[in-house]
Formats: C-alpha cells, sequence, structure tokens
C-alpha cells in the first residue's frame, strides 16, 4: 500500500512536470503545475504515515525514506515559496526534481528493506541528523534550481532569445534561491555536525566518501554564502555556485550510493 | 497619378542601417525644402520616424524623380544601406502604403498611436517648407481620416501600446515590478512620454528624467512626480539605475561599452536593463557585452511585441478592408479632378460671379440697359482674361495626361465643390 501511496505521488510530480513541459512549449506558464506538485505533495504524506504505519515501521534513516523525504520537501519548499514570490515558472523543474527523488526511493523500496535498512542503530541523534541534512538537502535542491533557472533566463535575456520566457523574473529566481540558500545552508550544516555526532556514538569513523564530498560541497556553499553576505553580491555568480554545490552535494548522497551498488 | 515612394524600414533594414539614415525632427524642413526645390518633384514629404525613412513624392518625369530621391537618400545616410534595404512603390501601391503606416498597420508594434503623430509632424514640416501641396495635402488629410476609422472601427486601437510600453514589458522579464527599482528615462521627447507614462502605470515611483534640455525634461518630470537631471549625469545616474529607457536623439551613442563597465564594476550582481528606442542609438551596441547589462534596441523588441501583435491579429483583416476602401475612395477623387470638370466648374463659377457684379452695379448706372449690358460684358470680359491662362494649363495638361497637378491646385484654390465629400 505505501508503494502505491509512493507511486501515485510520484505519478503526480511527473504528470506536473510534463504538463509544465508541454505548455511552455504550447502556450506559456502552466497555472496547473503548482496544483499538480500540491496533489503530489498530499499523496506524499499519505505515504508517509502508511510508511510510518507498517509493521516493522521503515525507519526514516533509510536511503530510500529519507530520499522520499527529500522529494517531499522539495515540493513543500517550493510551494511555501510561491506565498512570497512569482516562481510558478520553475514549477516544472520542481516537479519533475520531485518526481526523480520519489521515483527513485520507490525503485529503492521495492527493491526491500535490506537495501533500504539504515546503517547503524537509530536514536535521536540519527533522526535529527536525517531530518536537518533532508531538509538542508531539499532547500538547496530548490536552491540550485533556481540557480539554474537564473543562469538559463539569464543566457536568453543576454542572447534575447524567447526560449526562458515561460521563466520568472531574474529577480524572483534570485530571491528564491537566496531564501532556499539561507535556510539549507545552516540546516546542511546542522546535519553534518549531528551526523558526526551520531557516527561518533556508534564508534565508527566519519571520513568515508560520502564524508569527503559532502565536505566538498559544504565549501563550494561557502562561496555564495560569502558573495551574498559579504560583499552583497547576487546574480549569476552565486547562481553558479549553488548550481554546483549541489551537484557536488547529490553526488556525495546519491552519486556515492550508486557507484557503490555498481561495484 | 504619378505617386512614387522610396524607403527603408523595419521590414527591410535592421536598426544599424535605419539609424544611419534617421533624420532629426528639426531638419526634415530642410531637406523638404531641397525637394520642393527639385524640378521634377512637384510635391515631396519626408517621413522619418524609428522605424523608417521615407520619400514621398507626386512627379510629372518618374525617372528623374527616382533618381533624385535616391540621391537625397544617399545625403541623408551614410551609404551603408545595399538595395535591399530600400523599397519603390508606385501610385496605387504608394498611396496603400501610406495609409497603413498612417494606420499603423505597418508597425513594429500593431496598432500603436505614435506613428499618426510622427506623420502629422512630418507633414507639418513639409507644408512648412512648401514642399506638400494640394494633391500631398489631399492624401495626408485621407491618411489621417483611415487612421482614425481603423482606429475606431477595429479593434487595433482597443488598448493603445506603444514600442515604449512594449519596452516597459521587457522590464517585468527582469524584475519582479518596478515600484522599489530605479529608473532612469533619457530623452524627454513623445516616445519618453509615453514611456513615463507606461512606467507610471507599471508601478515605478523613482524615476529620473535626463535630458539635454533641462528646461524640458524639469517640465516632464513635474508632470509624473519625477526627478529632472542634465543628460551629462547619464553614467553617474546609471551606476544606481535598474532600468534606463533612452529615447534621446543623438548623433551617436552617448554611452560605450567602457562606461559601461565602469557604471557596472560598482554594483556587481545587480542587474541593468537597457532598453534603447532611439535611432540613432543612444548607447553603443557593444553594452549588452558588459556583465549584467541587458540592452534591447528597437529590433530585439520586435519580438516582444510580437505578442501584441498577435492580440490584434483579428483585427487586420477589418483595417486592410478600411484601407482599400479609402485607397478608393482616393482614386475616385482623383478622376474627379480631370480637367474637364474643373475647367467647366472654374467658367461656371466665373460666369456667376460676373453676372452677380454686373447685377450689383447695375443700380448706380441710371436704369440704362445699355450700359447694364456693357458693365456685364466688361466683368464678363475680366474674368475670362484671368481665368485663360489657367483654363490653358488645364487642357494642355489633360492633352498630356499628366499628373491632375493643376486641377487640384485650382480645386483647392478657387473652393470647387468636391463630389466625393
Amino acid at each position: 500500500m505505501t508503494q502505491s501511496w509512493h507511486e501515485l505521488a510520484a505519478l503526480c510530480y511527473a504528470a506536473g512536470a510534463l504538463v509544465g513541459w508541454r505548455s511552455t512549449r504550447v502556450a506559456g506558464r502552466a497555472r496547473a503545475v503548482p496544483w499538480l506538485l500540491g496533489v503530489g505533495a498530499a499523496l506524499h504524506a499519505v505515504a508517509f504515515v502508511s510508511l510510518h504505519a507498517q509493521e516493522p515501521p521503515t525507519p526514516l534513516e533509510s536511503f530510500p525514506a529519507a530520499l522520499s523525504l527529500i522529494g517531499w520537501l522539495v515540493a513543500i519548499s517550493f510551494l511555501l515559496s510561491l506565498r512570497f514570490a512569482d516562481v510558478r515558472g520553475v514549477a516544472t523543474w520542481v516537479a519533475a526534481a520531485a518526481a526523480g527523488f520519489t521515483a527513485l526511493a520507490s525503485l529503492e523500496l521495492v527493491v526491500g528493506p535490506a537495501r533500504g535498512a539504515a546503517t547503524g542503530s537509530v536514536g535521536p541523534w540519527s533522526h535529527a541528523h536525517v531530518l536537518l541534512s533532508a531538509f538542508g538537502f531539499s532547500f538547496l535542491a530548490l536552491a540550485s534550481l533556481a540557480g539554474l533557472g537564473y543562469l538559463a533566463k539569464e543566457r536568453a535575456l543576454k542572447h534575447k532569445n524567447a526560449s526562458a520566457r515561460a521563466l520568472p523574473a531574474l529577480e524572483s529566481l534570485d530571491r528564491l534561491e537566496h531564501f532556499a540558500l539561507s535556510l539549507g545552508f545552516p540546516l546542511l550544516t546542522l546535519g553534518v555536525v549531528t551526523g558526526f555526532v551520531w557516527v561518533n556514538q556508534q564508534g565508527l569513523s566519519p571520513w568515508t566518501g560520502h564524508t569527503y564530498w559532502l565536505l566538498a560541497a559544504w565549501t563550494i556553499y561557502l562561496l555564495p554564502i560569502g558573495l551574498r553576505v559579504l560583499r552583497h553580491e547576487h546574480g549569476e555568480k552565486p547562481a553558479r555556485s549553488c548550481v554546483l554545490g549541489f551537484l557536488v552535494l547529490a553526488f556525495s548522497y546519491i552519486g556515492i550510493r550508486l557507484i557503490g551498488a555498481v561495484a | 497619378m504619378n505617386l512614387l515612394l522610396v524607403g527603408l524600414s523595419h521590414r527591410t533594414a535592421p536598426v544599424e542601417v535605419r539609424e544611419r539614415y534617421a533624420v532629426p525632427d528639426d531638419a526634415l524642413q530642410a531637406f523638404d525644402e531641397k525637394l520642393a526645390r527639385e524640378p521634377s518633384c512637384r510635391e515631396a514629404l519626408l517621413i522619418s520616424t524609428c522605424n523608417r525613412t521615407e520619400l514621398l513624392v507626386v512627379t510629372h518625369a518618374r525617372p528623374e524623380a527616382r533618381e533624385r530621391v535616391y540621391g537625397m537618400l544617399s545625403e541623408i545616410g551614410d551609404g551603408s544601406a545595399t538595395p535591399e534595404h530600400f523599397y519603390e512603390l508606385y501610385d496605387e501601391e504608394a498611396l496603400r502604403h501610406v495609409f497603413r503606416v498612417a494606420s499603423s498597420l505597418d508597425s513594429m508594434v500593431l496598432g500603436e498611436a505614435q506613428i499618426l503623430g510622427q506623420l502629422k509632424a512630418a507633414y507639418r514640416a513639409a507644408a512648412a517648407a512648401g514642399s506638400c501641396g494640394p494633391l500631398l495635402g489631399r492624401l495626408l488629410q485621407r491618411a489621417f481620416r483611415t487612421a482614425k476609422r481603423v482606429r475606431s472601427e477595429t479593434g487595433l486601437g482597443a488598448s493603445p501600446v506603444s514600442i515604449a510600453r512594449v519596452g516597459v514589458q521587457l522590464a517585468s522579464e527582469v524584475f519582479e515590478s518596478l515600484e522599489q527599482k530605479r529608473v532612469l528615462l533619457v530623452g524627454a521627447g513623445e516616445m519618453a512620454e509615453s514611456a513615463l507614462q507606461g512606467l507610471v502605470d507599471a508601478g515605478a515611483r523613482d524615476v529620473t528624467v535626463l535630458n539635454r534640455t533641462p528646461e524640458t525634461g524639469r517640465r516632464l518630470a513635474a508632470r509624473f512626480g519625477a526627478r529632472a537631471e542634465p543628460l551629462a549625469a547619464l553614467e553617474r545616474e546609471l551606476r544606481s539605475a535598474d532600468v534606463a529607457l533612452a529615447s534621446a536623439q543623438v548623433d551617436r551613442p552617448l554611452l560605450g561599452r567602457v562606461e559601461l563597465e565602469r557604471c557596472m564594476a560598482e554594483r556587481p550582481g545587480d542587474p541593468l536593463l537597457v532598453i534603447d528606442l532611439g535611432v540613432p542609438r543612444n548607447l553603443a551596441a557593444d553594452g549588452n557585452l558588459v556583465r549584467d547589462v541587458y540592452l534591447y534596441d528597437l529590433d530585439d523588441l520586435d519580438e516582444v511585441a510580437e505578442r501584441g501583435r498577435a492580440k490584434r491579429r483579428d483585427a487586420i483583416a477589418p483595417a486592410n478592408a478600411i484601407v482599400q476602401q479609402e485607397v478608393e475612395r482616393f482614386g475616385r477623387w482623383l478622376a474627379g479632378l480631370d480637367a474637364v470638370p474643373t475647367i467647366r466648374q472654374l467658367l461656371e463659377r466665373a460666369e456667376r460671379l460676373a453676372r452677380e457684379e454686373a447685377l450689383r452695379v447695375a443700380p448706380t448706372l441710371g436704369a440704362d440697359p445699355d450700359r447694364e449690358r456693357a458693365a456685364e460684358r466688361m466683368a464678363r470680359a475680366i474674368v475670362a482674361k484671368l481665368l485663360h491662362h489657367t483654363v490653358e494649363r488645364l487642357r494642355s495638361e489633360a492633352a498630356e495626361g499628366g499628373v491632375p497637378y493643376y486641377a487640384a491646385a485650382v480645386r483647392e484654390l478657387f473652393g470647387l465643390s468636391e463630389e466625393d465629400d
């Protein structure tokens, strides 16, 4: 049943991405995309309740559950951001990202609890680590999507190209990126710290490939933060750093795991 | 009809060519005067707007006039235009083109209202120069009437737009709103005024008008609660501006890439949208290469205008039908200028006047029928002699089958009735 809710949510997100993509090509912004994201997020919430209700309950610390949580949070944080900026133009990308995370989580759930089970014991630190990291990851995903949108829009405006007309105004994208980065970076930092504490408590070494890549991503994020806080600079440079930072961050979470699975 | 129109427009030439053939408003009359002195051109009109430079002439010697018109265009421009940039239209096609231009059917922004004002200014300059005679005068009056009909009878004028307002629309691609933004308006002409109205409507509150003549700038600024600065302050003002709308009449760009780079160095990451509506352009085209500067000129706005054009497309067919009706109507008026009816009407008018004058003096002649007849003969003889040369000229014109130029002039000067009205 949990699986079905997840799949339905992923389908809604994917439908949103598809509708958005089609409407960009055919008739401008799709007002339906945020609604589809909302419906997907609601179904996703039901999937979490169902996940928690099953016997034995799947811990949040399991990789697919954390991945699914990220997908849900990306959708939710975007829907929240709509309250203060008209960024509907990136709804298609957000829907695609949410669909990707949720579908990947569903696949992992299909494989079964053996693959999806958490490593090590669970407790308050592990919960804190997973929740803070997932929140941080999802906000940073949103920041990177806004950054990507900014770069695409910036390029289109420079080249007088109508292709990015469906995207929000540069200023809106910059504001969304700033908002998501301001929340995502501290949450990620707390997630890293709580992760260290959790691993230390279990007497394990924190210095794995995942940690190195995670710290690399964290360091990259210092650049947009520094540019914004110290130089009050926004625009293209912070946007590039956000996109690059998220690529490294995603690799530290997902890429390393996928490579490990293949190996 | 013997109308000849030669020109280039946004349909045939890019802005970098058009700007070299643009004639400032204050120089229009001088060119019209030159054309008026040209023997092959009976009447002439020079139209120069941001989107077109056109010469319209009435001629009885087409090859010579054509050569002279191209000569004049070379004099206006710098020779950078190639033959493909120009178009030549004759008689009914030229007439239809002028009616379409006046009705804004040939504009970059379909339905924009500014072209009519620009055409009227061109007419005034030609009239002042003495190059616009009865035929072109009548033609332009018809064109204005056609434009009025198109605007009132079709949806083309339903929501008035201008190229300046299209620029304002572009600002929404960069900024969420103009409320907190610093806006610069360079120039205080009609285009600038329209742009300022658009900016204020779009929510702009912090607006600065920069103009070469400070007093004109101050007047425009005062009407909209904006600040006025001299044009020399442009570079300084750009350092803190978010949007700059430039439409000043200039000979060469006011700022180049280097100056823009200097402005942007102090505000990394802050976008600056520059909409250059000037022809010639107010800012060097390579300014777009400067980081965070988005520089759009008139041709770049064409794509933005396309969306507005799509909305008004339904009005094109009825508008074209009105233009066609008016072209036919003007054709009928021209046919009515045939020399024979004009001569007949003129002589009838003269005969009537002579008779009336003879009757008026009759009571002073002592009720002598001979004297009365003599007075009437004298009156008739005077008007006949006065009109002899005029009538002969009209007859020879009719025999040559040339332009009904004199017929039009006679009708105008003697106030003969116009059947088409």
